[in-house]
């Protein structure tokens, strides 16, 4: 990001950022930035907060106005869920869906492929009223019987993938995976026994108590004896988050 | 929470070791007072237009996105398994503030918002991305923008 600020101030387009990671920030010097202390994948803090949101913003265009720089700045505010996230102490959630039977108990990956396009079909109702509700959905490339499709038929040998013309495997695999994670997140926070789960509590539910999280593991897992090089690497970064 | 000395495991290492671009001097662009200036957000979140390209592996390009475009326009195909999605997947203003910006405009802290905003992928490598941002600060230009705000994810 900080690179970005220095290429278009050299156009002479003046610049200010957020910055997540303050001693990247600290090392690139560009000109103006105001360091947030909130989780990566979220630079304006808390969604649906719009005067939290602001908050955030107005330091940062202020910084426009600086007579002289670099200029990197400290927002003082943390978010509720940062702050939970970084103690032990921190709530945890209980979340209300229990497939049954548990996918922990398969073996097989024909049973496990099975137990996800089951659970897909049980969360599909709630994705769709969400997704009804909220007039949007991030779900970018594939419906999720497509999505669970593509990433069953890699996993099960079962030949050419369908719906993803003009994609290689290993972009179609990649695709797929981010379009369950938030097809399964959608579905959660639309029924109507779901608190709110904050991001620790969504992984911690789908990396450890879903035949989805189990079915990436098993891809990733896969993809490692590929003689595909975009396919290993698939595999090794870009489907399972690092810690799970 | 996203001081290195925060996070745990292997996240710090990758963090910490990540190759950064260096720089000698830091160039510094001057405009007018906040309330007369033209804003453009620049993500680099690996945003698009639903219909759009997504994006690859370690591109250095950019996605146009023009400023008409609503919350279900916008879909994320970033390469990173290492950030949160889950605050975007709620509320596209926690990674692309496009309303924020326009509730700034309507009380006067800015003076107006761009016609076209851009995202890059920030997986790439930053060397790549100079090329394209030296072409993207012509489209700015021509936009009558004299803010960029640059929003990580």
């Amino acid at each position: 990001m900080g690179a970005l600020a220095h290429y278009l101030e050299q156009e002479r387009i003046p610049t200010t950022q957020i910055s997540l990671i303050y001693e990247h920030t600290e090392a690139i010097k560009p000109p103006r930035a105001l360091w947030v202390p909130f989780e990566l994948g979220r630079p304006l803090g808390i969604p649906e907060d719009a005067p939290f949101q602001l908050r955030v913003l107005r330091p940062a265009l202020k910084l426009l106005e600086a007579e002289q720089g670099p200029v990197l700045e400290e927002f003082p505010e943390d978010t509720p869920a940062s702050a939970a996230g970084d103690s032990p102490e921190g709530d945890t959630w209980a979340c209300p869906v229990n497939f049954t039977p548990s996918p922990a108990e398969e073996t097989d990956q024909e049973k496990r492929a099975s137990a996800f396009r089951q659970e897909a079909a049980e969360l599909r109702p709630w994705y769709d009223l969400g997704r009804e509700n909220r007039g949007r959905t991030a779900v970018a490339d594939f419906d999720p019987e497509t999505a669970a499709g593509i990433l069953c038929d890699y996993l099960l040998d079962k030949g050419p993938m369908a719906g993803h013309t003009g994609m290689t495997p290993a972009v179609a695999i990649r695709l797929a995976a981010q379009d369950i994670k938030a097809f399964y997140f959608e579905a959660l926070i639309s029924r109507p026994d779901s608190d709110n789960p904050d991001s620790r509590a969504f992984a911690d539910w789908f990396w450890g108590r879903t035949a989805a999280g189990r079915i990436l593991r098993d891809i990733q897992a896969k993809c490692a004896g590929e003689d595909d090089e975009e396919l290993r690497m698939t595999g090794q970064k870009f489907l399972v988050p690092m810690g799970h | 929470m996203a001081r290195l000395s925060s996070l745990q495991e292997p996240m710090y290492s990758h963090l910490a070791e990540l190759p950064l671009p260096r720089f000698d001097t830091t160039p510094w662009a001057s405009g007018p007072e906040l309330s007369k200036r033209r804003v453009a957000i620049l993500s680099t979140a690996g945003l698009h237009r639903r219909q759009d390209r997504p994006f690859k592996a370690m591109d250095g390009d950019y996605r146009i996105i023009a400023g008409s475009s609503r919350a279900n326009d916008l879909v994320m195909t970033h390469i990173s398994t290492n950030f949160d999605r889950t605050g975007f997947q709620q509320d596209w203003n926690v990674v692309f503030p496009l309303d924020r910006l326009h509730d700034l405009a309507e009380e006067g802290t800015i003076g107006s918002v761009a016609d076209y905003h851009y995202s890059f992928m920030g997986a790439a490598d930053p060397s790549s991305m100079a090329s394209h941002a030296k072409n993207l600060a012509g489209l700015l230009a021509g936009d009558q923008v004299d803010a960029a705000l640059l929003v990580p994810v």
